[in-house]
């Protein structure tokens, strides 16, 4: 009963999802993963499986059979029958009996707003399925509050307020930006995914190595893609993800066969379109399966359709990674939403022995951002590491929750987080929390928060927090709090460099130690026109 | 020993301190310090008691002293660090008092402290921070900004004197740099702002022999008529390599004594003992 939120509660603190069946590590050990499957979704496991899932898949869903379903669940899971292999797709029940059963009156409404897209004849099956489970999921859900441990520090209440829409980008919109929102000079490797929907004509994915998929659910591999869609997002996500699921109208899909490797790195770039009178809701999806020993770099960008205006819109996202053993993820991420948008992303990483899962990310947009990122190391020798930056200006929380689990022996993890409040109104949230496990020892964890307070009234809230059961392991972690440095001021004015141009130099630097893990030349730049804009907005110079 | 041959110099150079306005060479009047005090400004350590010194164009002047004695103190206060209150006196640098300017202003007239410990800065690359610091002095001077092609060819050369290789330019400011390399990096930033009066607080410590030799030539090699260099010293090996026209002794935030070289060579061969008995014998040689 893990899958559904009752009380809001996030899933990563859930004990269900600790220990695998040997079966499971069976398959682990060919280099894929398996659905961790909850209770509640045995119903349609059963006929999944029967209509036209893998032997192996069958096999676990047989195994997990058994657990008790709460009825309510049950019901909704029957009401959509299973379809024969030729009938038309499931339709969720028409407006107004999808509310009535569900709890949130936000979801509700989402589920509403939602249902005829979602009953398209165009959406894909493996698409419908996340839809349904889902709704399922939502029916009991509550959307969280302040009085929900984490989000505590972060009001989600103007979200949740809100009335979100279907976005409607008019077909091309983006072409005009893609000049402008290059990773370096040459030619990239590009997928251009609008309000959500991969857009093949803006996207450049050819001369791709064999066996590599990157594209569009509708295309996908379908037998590797539908034992792992939404995977992870069942028992590691927050409501937010379960909305993303249910409302997500494509998913880009990246597949890699055992040792490939794409060697350029891959730009993921979501656009969102804002609606004039009202809020508009896009729900990207990213799903990437990596082989044994494949090796992939990706830097996914968010940012708005019309940077001048300031409509207002939400980005919910989700990604699921499935790391098989010694493969790696170089995964960047930034954050330059609208100022007046909303910004929620779930990351949850699945890593095997010996792989090696890289997160670089810089939140700087929307005024809310909220990112959980969850991480599950479940072989020995495997590498973390994330570091992650946060710029708040003026009326802006950033926050970011992050939890690794390391069950494993000899693993190594690196977290450093930076935190840049610029504006008295502006905050920052941090909890990171590592999870040392009694069999990973000889593991190797740094975890270190750095936060530059630059207006008086900012906050910051950051809890790093290491919890080690092993004893035989080498553990760090800190956290600071701290203005510019005077020292580093002074010497820069003793060089006849003004105390103002001292200051940004400072905090850019600050932020530099981050972003200049991303290592591309445009993207930089982009970064440090936007941190200059948010520290002068917030007069922190 | 020859003391009173020695003592006979110091005497001149006492003379010629007294009148102050006898510069050497005749330059003009650079730097003119007179009583000044200062005290840590979040507490009230008094620190400088009521310093004098006064540097024309075209001097090299050393100030040596015991650990304690005030003298990077004094480097500092000279270039506005603000940890430091200025509670007396005053100091005229190019003919505009110094206390009226922010740090930046100082530098851009052509002040430059080369510090005892230097501080890293990560995240700012080497080239980059003496681009802008040496466009600021350009935009200060009326002179047009060099855009970074153009200042790399104005680098070069200058690497070239202290033996530095290119790549530190792309490093942080003194982020991983050993002592000495630290050191080195402070010269280099004194040869590209070309600085007028340069203030080198031991830049001989921690430096190798032929490091010391290289950030030696580099600073000779900046000397021009108009300029002037104020070290601040432990040992005369220094002196050595960048002859002082003047010798001064700092105890207790005073500058005790000055004179020329002698007085360098009192220090090396008997201490700041030497200099205690000296003053007995000779009450009227204390400057203060
Ligand atoms: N910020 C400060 N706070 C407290 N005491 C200080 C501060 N700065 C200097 N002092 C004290 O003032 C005195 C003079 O210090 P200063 O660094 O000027 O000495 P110095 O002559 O340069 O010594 P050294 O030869 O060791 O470099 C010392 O006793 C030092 O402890
Ligand atoms: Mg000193």
């Amino acid at each position: 009963m893990s899958l559904a939120c009752k009380a809001g509660c996030l899933h990563s603190k859930s004990p269900g999802s600790a220990q695998l069946p040997t079966r499971r590590s069976f398959f682990l050990a060919k280099g894929f993963r398996l659905k961790e499957r909850a209770a509640p979704r045995e119903a349609r496991q059963t006929y999944l499986a029967a209509a036209r899932r893998s032997s192996a898949h069958r096999t676990y869903c047989q195994s997990g059979g058994g657990t008790s379903v709460s009825a309510r669940e049950q019901g909704v899971e029957q009401a959509d029958a299973p379809p024969s292999e030729s009938a038309a797709p499931p339709v969720l029940p028409q407006n107004g009996a999808v509310s009535a059963a569900v709890r949130d009156s936000w979801v509700g409404h989402l589920l509403d707003t939602w249902a005829d897209i979602n009953a398209s004849p165009d959406t894909p099956e493996l698409l419908q399925e996340l839809h349904e489970e889902c709704g399922a999921a939502l029916q009991s859900a509550r959307m969280p509050n302040t009085r929900v441990e984490s989000f505590r520090f972060t009001d989600v209440s103007s979200i949740i307020k809100s009335q979100p829409q279907v976005p409607e980008a008019a077909e091309g919109a983006a072409r005009g930006m893609l000049s402008s929102h290059m990773l370096r000079e040459d030619h990239e490797l590009r997928a251009v995914i609008v309000d959500g929907c991969l857009d093949q004509g803006l996207s450049n994915l050819s001369g791709l190595p064999d066996g590599v998929y990157i594209g569009s659910i509708r295309d996908a591999p379908e037998e590797v893609v539908a034992m792992r869609l939404g995977a992870q997002a069942t028992t590691k996500g927050t409501p937010f993800t379960q909305v993303n699921g249910a409302l997500a109208q494509d998913v880009v899909c990246i597949v890699l066969p055992p040792g490939a490797e794409v060697t350029q790195p891959l730009h993921l770039l979501h656009i969102a379109s804002g609606r004039e009178q009202s809020v508009s809701l896009n729900s990207p999806r990213l799903l990437i399966i990596l082989g044994r020993d494949a090796h992939l770099q990706i830097l996914e960008e968010f940012c708005p359709l019309d940077s001048n205006q300031r409509e207002c819109y939400l980005t919910n996202a989700t990604a699921e990674f499935e790391l098989a053993e010694a493969s790696s993820l170089q995964h960047g991420y930034v954050n330059l939403e609208s100022i007046a948008a909303w910004h929620v992303k779930s990351t949850l990483v699945n890593q095997a022995a010996r792989s090696h899962y890289a997160l670089t990310e810089a939140n700087l947009g929307g005024r809310i951002s909220r990112h959980d990122v969850v991480i599950s190391q479940m072989g020995p020798e495997t590498e973390t590491t994330m570091r992650n930056l946060q710029v708040c200006g003026e009326r802006q929380v950033h926050d970011l929750h992050s939890s690794l689990r390391l069950d494993h022996p000899s693993g190594r993890a690196q977290q450093l987080h930076k935190c840049i409040v610029a504006s008295s109104t502006g905050r920052g949230v941090f909890d990171g929390n590592v999870q040392v496990n009694q069999k990973a020892q000889q593991t190797d964890a740094a975890q270190l928060s750095r936060n530059l307070l630059l207006a008086a009234k900012g906050a910051v809230f950051a809890r790093p927090n290491l919890q080690i059961i092993a004893d035989d392991v080498s553990c760090t972690h800190g956290c600071t709090v701290s203005d510019l440095e005077e020292d580093q001021l002074f010497y820069f004015t003793t060089r006849g460099i003004g105390a103002e141009q001292a200051r940004k130099i400072l905090v850019y630097s600050f932020g530099k130690e981050i972003t200049q893990g991303f290592r591309y030349p445009k993207l930089e730049a982009r970064l440090e026109v936007a941190v200059n804009d948010l520290l002068s907005n917030a007069g922190a110079l | 020993m020859q003391l009173p041959a020695r003592l006979q110099q110091v005497r001149v150079a006492r003379t010629a301190q007294k009148r102050r306005l006898i510069c050497q060479a005749g330059g003009k009047v650079m730097l003119e310090v007179s009583d000044l005090q200062a005290k840590v400004a979040d507490t009230d350590k008094a620190i400088l008691k009521g310093v004098n010194l006064t540097i024309c164009e075209g001097e090299s002047h050393a100030i040596m002293g015991q650990n304690g004695s005030g003298k990077s103190t004094l480097s500092r206060v000279l270039v506005g660090d603000p940890q430091y209150e200025v509670t007396g006196g005053s100091a005229r640098f190019q003919g505009q008092d110094l206390f009226d300017l922010e740090p930046e202003e100082r530098a851009r007239l052509g002040l430059f402290l080369s510090f005892q410990s230097p501080i890293a800065i990560p995240g700012v690359s080497n080239i980059d921070f003496l681009r802008l610091a040496y466009n600021s002095r350009q935009k200060a001077l009326g002179k047009p900004e060099v855009e970074p092609l153009q200042f790399y060819g104005h680098v070069m050369p200058k690497l070239d004197t202290l033996h530095i290789d290119p790549s530190w330019l792309d490093r942080s400011v003194n982020e991983g740099f050993s002592g000495g390399e630290r050191k080195r990096n402070e010269v280099l930033q004194l040869a590209v702002l070309e600085a007028d009066l340069a203030i080198l607080d031991e830049i001989d410590s921690g430096l190798d022999i032929d490091a010391l030799r290289d950030v030696a030539t580099a600073v000779n090699g900046l000397k021009r008529g108009n300029t002037a260099t104020l070290m601040v010293t432990h040992y005369k090996r220094l002196l050595n390599y960048i002859h002082p026209t003047h010798v001064h002794v700092m105890r207790a935030g005073q500058i005790i004594l000055s004179g020329g070289i002698e007085v360098a060579d009192v220090l090396e061969n008997e201490g700041y003992e030497g200099i205690t008995n000296l003053l007995k014998k000779e009450p009227a040689l204390q400057t203060t």
